[in-house]
């Protein structure tokens, strides 16, 4: 099964409808795609990167009651991933963001980045959704192609190519859309 | 613990989860705090012995509707505020359209006293304690909120504090109309205002420390 948005969601809404199963399963997809988001952005050893992604399944289950069934679950899950980095990081001191501390911070409450990305997200809404997804996946959530690949079950060329296509009908939307 | 022996852990317990739970969270927290507040404007400060006389009056109403209006913008922000993608609020204005209204009310009523007697109907009777007595009273709804929020996962959580006490101090203000005999607009617009502010200060100042998790 891919670990895309409508899959995610799927499973968090039976498991907020009391599926168990589907609640063990969602938890079980979100390991990997977790791990990936704080490789990328957290330059700890594998057991810090061990302790978020756990600190992360915790709350994603003891707050799930926060979960807005009418909006992304992606973007609740990363958000609920950003606060658990923001807040690890402040109490541990030990990992050193690659990005920039500052970054993550700010962005937080940077509300023109959220508007950017709420443009974003209508603009993916347009295309299909193979090439929306891995546009998300790599340039959005921060995977890596191979990471990318592997949570949605194709293969990495498949990856690079759908990214790339989706990029480009963007591009072509975009100045269609400003002439 | 290994990653997968936590997930068979918390996959245990799965209760289905109403729509509603948020707001039902916050509500509880929010009433159990109001009736504190309540017994205490009745047991400690007194209800006025003109109450029912004063509700028949429109100055009673006009200073209930203004802090009961800005409680319910407030609570608004706090039900957005308690979920973990709160990066754009919505209907933040309407905090504004309280305070306008009663402003415009507050210079009507200027307007048709003598300006001598403004100072008098500014400062009232009660000038001084006022703004304490809803911060004082704004208490045990705040720590009915933070008791909501130990369920819920805001991450904003200066704002988060702020918008609960700013609930908080709305509602505070709103039971204390039962309490307090001013009836001018400027001194609610500048006295309850003033209390309501100070206890959303100390929840941007409590915030980042009560509602981490």
């Amino acid at each position: 099964m891919r670990a895309d948005e409508d899959v995610l969601r799927g499973l968090m809404l039976d498991g907020l409808g009391g599926d168990a199963a589907a609640h063990a399963v969602l938890l079980r997809m979100l390991v990997p795609v977790l791990r990936g988001f704080y490789r990328r952005r957290a330059n700890g050893g594998d057991d810090d990167i061990e302790d978020l992604v756990q600190e992360t399944l915790i709350a994603v289950h003891s707050r799930r009651a926060t979960y807005d069934r009418e909006r992304a679950f992606t973007a609740w899950l990363f958000a609920i991933a950003r606060y658990k980095m923001v807040d690890h990081f402040r109490r541990v001191r030990r990992l050193h963001p690659i990005e920039g501390l500052e970054d993550v911070l700010l962005a937080e409450d940077f509300e023109p980045a959220t508007l950017a990305r709420i443009d974003v997200e209508e603009l993916l809404g347009a295309l299909p959704a193979k090439q929306a997804s891995m546009i998300r996946a790599t340039r959005l959530d921060g995977l890596s192609v191979a990471e990318a690949a592997e949570a949605g079950g194709i293969g990495e060329s498949d990856v690079k190519v759908s990214v790339h296509r989706g990029l480009k009908a963007l591009m072509a939307r975009i100045q269609g859309g400003a002439r | 613990m290994n990653t997968d022996d936590l997930i068979s852990r918390l996959s245990q317990d799965v209760p289905p989860v109403s729509r509603r739970a948020v707001g039902w969270r916050l509500g509880i927290g929010m009433a159990l705090g109001g009736l504190v507040s309540v017994a205490l404007v009745a047991l400690v400060l007194g209800i006025r012995p003109d109450l029912g006389l004063a509700m028949r009056g429109t100055a009673f109403w006009i200073k209930w509707s203004y802090t009961f209006s800005l409680a319910v913008a407030a609570v608004v922000m706090v039900v957005q505020l308690a979920r973990p993608d709160s990066a754009r609020l919505r209907w933040a204005w309407l905090l504004v359209v309280p305070v306008s209204l009663l402003a415009i009310l507050g210079v009507a009523e200027l307007a048709r006293t003598p300006p001598g007697e403004w100072l008098a109907m500014w400062l009232g009777h009660s000038w001084m304690i006022c703004p304490w007595l809803v911060l004082a009273l704004a208490m045990p709804i705040f720590v009915g909120l933070l008791w909501s929020f130990r369920r819920l996962a805001p991450t904003r959580l200066r704002a988060a504090g702020a918008a609960a006490g700013l609930a908080a101090g709305a509602f505070a203000a709103t039971v204390y109309c039962m309490h307090c005999p001013e009836v001018s607009a400027i001194f609610v617009l500048t006295w309850y205002s003033l209390g309501i502010l100070l206890a959303a200060s100390l929840g941007a100042l409590l915030g980042p420390r009560l509602l981490r998790w």
